[in-house]
């Protein structure tokens, strides 16, 4: 199993989340992908010992996701866990959230804040936001999927080896949700708790707050709509 | 050669104006042979409206405006907006095959900086 980190300007939070890493789940190898920081992202994970590829340029989190799948599909990972440099998720429930892929009980997990009470409350527009397209994915899938932007996911390996290819842009939300379920890929969420992230920037700044759900349902949209690549 | 106002004449020597502009671009290799062919046409056909009166009356006619002015608008706005769909569909393609690159540059430096190929690991 692979930890795919995406990581665009963590200096601040990335070293305590790799600490974390090791010591809480030390059997698992780690992918830092390095988006094209300015800072010493880099730096810091290497002198960790993970592994880092660094992108030349800042190309988003859906892309740096992508390489990071490439990554695992080519060093033959069964599973690859999509998991965040801000220390927003706790490593102590990666076990419970790779189990079902492992055994094969589905091929994608989402660890979600709210299938069951976790204590997370995000912001209020978030979770409007949340709830939007919580409502689109639902519609799409019919499958209700509570926590469509979690960051914190898992994927089996045939999984990788499709988005490598095919990948919704920028944010892997509900578009990547709808694309992967009409592909016939089995979805399913893992109850988490999450936390404030401890340091930098989270992908989702203000002046997004607009463009994002536009671009996100337009995106969902033309997944439920187009044919899978 | 009858013309219906002096904006007509304007607008005829502005089109071969900015078809000798473009050719040029393209002889200087500052605009590929691919990107010029939209701007050529454009300049063609409102060049064609503003040297040949019956032409530009008859286009207004079937059209239905009221001015043959509005006409060459049109017609270059028509022209406008083809070019900039066309462009923005390249820059939609640009930036995939973009990506790419610098995602598969990012993994070729990781394996020539730990000195090894794919296949290892687990």
């Amino acid at each position: 199993m692979l930890l795919i980190i995406p990581a665009l300007n963590e200096q601040g939070s990335l070293p305590r989340t790799l600490d974390e890493l090791r010591l809480h789940a030390p059997e698992h190898d780690v992918l830092v992908v390095d988006d094209g920081s300015r800072d010493a992202t880099a730096k810091l994970a290497l002198d960790r010992g993970v592994e880092v590829v660094r992108h030349a340029v800042n190309l988003g989190v859906g892309a740096a996701l992508q390489t990071g799948f490439r990554y695992a599909v080519e060093h033959g990972y069964e599973v690859g866990v999509q998991f965040d440099a801000d220390g927003q998720h706790d490593p102590r429930f990666l076990d419970a959230l790779v189990a079902p892929v492992l055994e094969g009980e589905c091929d994608v997990t989402i660890g979600s804040r709210y299938v069951t009470a976790s204590g997370y409350r995000a912001p209020l527009m978030r979770r409007l936001g949340m709830l939007v397209f919580s409502g689109v994915v639902k519609l799409a899938l019919r499958q209700k999927i509570a926590d469509t932007t979690s960051g914190l996911r898992a994927y089996a390996m045939k999984v990788m080896e499709v988005c490598q290819r095919d990948f919704p842009k920028d944010f892997p939300d509900a578009p990547l949700l709808i694309a992967l379920a009409r592909r016939g890929f089995r979805l399913r969420e893992v109850p988490v708790s999450m936390r404030e992230r401890s340091a930098g920037r989270s992908f989702y700044t203000l002046g997004k707050s607009i463009y994002y759900p536009y671009k996100n349902l337009l995106a969902s949209l033309m997944a439920w709509i187009q044919r899978p690549v | 050669m009858e013309f219906i106002s002096r904006t007509q004449i304007i607008v005829a020597l502005a089109a071969v104006g900015l078809a000798v502009f473009v050719l040029e671009l393209v002889r200087r290799r500052r605009l590929g042979e691919e990107f010029s062919v939209l701007w050529m046409a454009a300049s063609v056909v409102i060049a064609a409206l503003g040297f040949s009166t019956p032409l530009l009356r008859l286009i207004t006619r079937i059209l239905g405006m009221l001015f043959e002015s509005s006409t060459v608008f049109a017609v270059g706005l028509a022209f406008a907006v083809a070019v900039l769909l066309y462009l923005s569909v390249k820059l939609s393609r640009l930036t995939v095959e973009h990506q790419i690159v610098v995602r598969e540059l990012a993994l070729l430096r990781h394996e020539v900086e730990r000195g090894g190929g794919p296949g290892e690991g687990a």
